[in-house]
């Protein structure tokens, strides 16, 4: 199965080489895409010098405005399984099969890479898993599924999915909003325990002072999302 | 109402048309928004040219001084106008993402073709 990789990377210049080499290494036989948004420091650079596959964007967009590009680039180019790995080293490509298994054996349409099944590697600080948790809660209450690691961004998604979020994408901070819109809109979503790892260099995408903002801006998205909207069958062409 | 005030309100609301006109004419507004505020500015030049209009609204709403019924309908204007224009910036927003992707996909097949051209020459 065509297999597509997404690297949205924003000022990775201390990761980013480490990241790629370590995808292709790992997963010589899937393709990858590193998406620089506009980064301020010299990763298009790098990118360019290694030869790297990649986009840049004139502008930058956030995370959701970046790999929703990814998405469309994969559509364009009829990949059958859109993954995304975050660009500072957290993903470790070797647990890629796992995430990417249910979806290619059609039993999920987005699998989400989660490091609280198994409770292993780096599990991030009380208060971030706190504020994970009352994501994943208000998820549950408002779909009715549980998803433990709504942050992650270590996701594969199948064709049908990929097509669909070409389209439609949260810009921001899109990972719990995802969720909720690939629910809603019928899609089956599940998870698959991976190991992940403290980044290993540059900044993470939200601060600490940015947290609380973060908290009540995707709440109040995930609650408009749901509001209006009746979760729709969809039926399933495999 | 003096009629000193009357007609310095009359010659605001007349200059603030003209603005729009100007505006429209330059093409520094579009269409779509200077009805609004073209609207707005007719209100006012009927406020200003007779205020017995304001009066009777007045005595309808029953509101004390006519004033703050004019206060009261610019300051629902405003809000409205506002909406509307946020409802715009994140149309424009939408777009303008849009825009950036397409970009992005296009600037790395040029980049790519370019190359495949490079490597040809050589």
């Amino acid at each position: 199965m065509k297999t597509l990789v997404l690297i949205p990377c924003y000022n990775e210049e201390a990761n980013i080489v480490r990241v790629v080499e370590r995808l292709k290494s790992t997963c010589p036989d899937v393709d990858y895409l590193v998406i620089n948004d506009c980064s301020r420091d010299r990763s298009e650079e790098i990118l360019r010098e290694n030869g790297y596959n990649y986009l840049t964007l004139p502008v930058n967009l956030g995370i959701g405005g970046g790999v929703q590009c990814g998405y469309r680039y994969a559509r364009a180019n009829g990949y059958d399984i859109t993954v995304q790995m975050d660009g500072d080293g957290q993903h470790d490509p070797a647990y890629l099969n796992k995430v990417v298994g249910p979806v290619a054996r059609g039993e999920m349409d987005m699998c989400i890479g989660s490091r609280f099944i198994t409770k292993e590697g780096f599990q991030t600080s009380p208060l971030r898993r706190f504020g994970i948790n009352v994501l994943s809660w208000l998820i549950l209450l408002l779909t009715g599924l549980r998803v433990r690691d709504v942050t992650s961004g270590f996701r594969a998604c199948g064709k049908e999915m990929t097509n669909y979020f070409a389209d439609h994408y949260a810009p921001d901070y899109p990972e719990p909003e995802a969720i909720l819109d690939a629910v809603l809109n019928g899609y089956t979503v599940g998870e698959a325990p991976v190991i992940m790892q403290e980044r290993q260099g540059g900044v993470s995408s939200i601060h600490s002072f940015k947290s609380a903002y973060y908290m009540i801006k995707v709440s109040l998205s995930l609650i408009v999302h749901r509001l209006g909207s009746h979760p729709k069958k969809r039926r399933k062409n495999v | 109402m003096t009629p000193e005030l009357q007609l310095i309100l009359l010659a605001g609301a007349v200059i603030y048309l003209l603005l729009i006109f100007r505006l429209l004419k330059i093409g520094k507004l579009s269409i779509k928004f200077s009805l609004l505020w073209l609207a707005s500015g007719a209100v006012l030049v009927l406020f200003a040219v007779c205020p017995y209009v304001v009066y009777v609204l007045r005595d309808i709403l029953e509101i004390q001084m006519p004033s703050n019924l004019v206060f009261l309908l610019l300051f629902c204007f405003v809000l409205l106008v506002l909406l509307i224009l946020s409802v715009a910036v994140s149309d424009y927003a939408d777009r303008l993402k849009r825009l950036t992707q397409e970009n992005a996909m296009l600037e790395k097949r040029v980049r790519e073709l370019e190359h495949r051209l490079d490597g040809r020459d050589c």
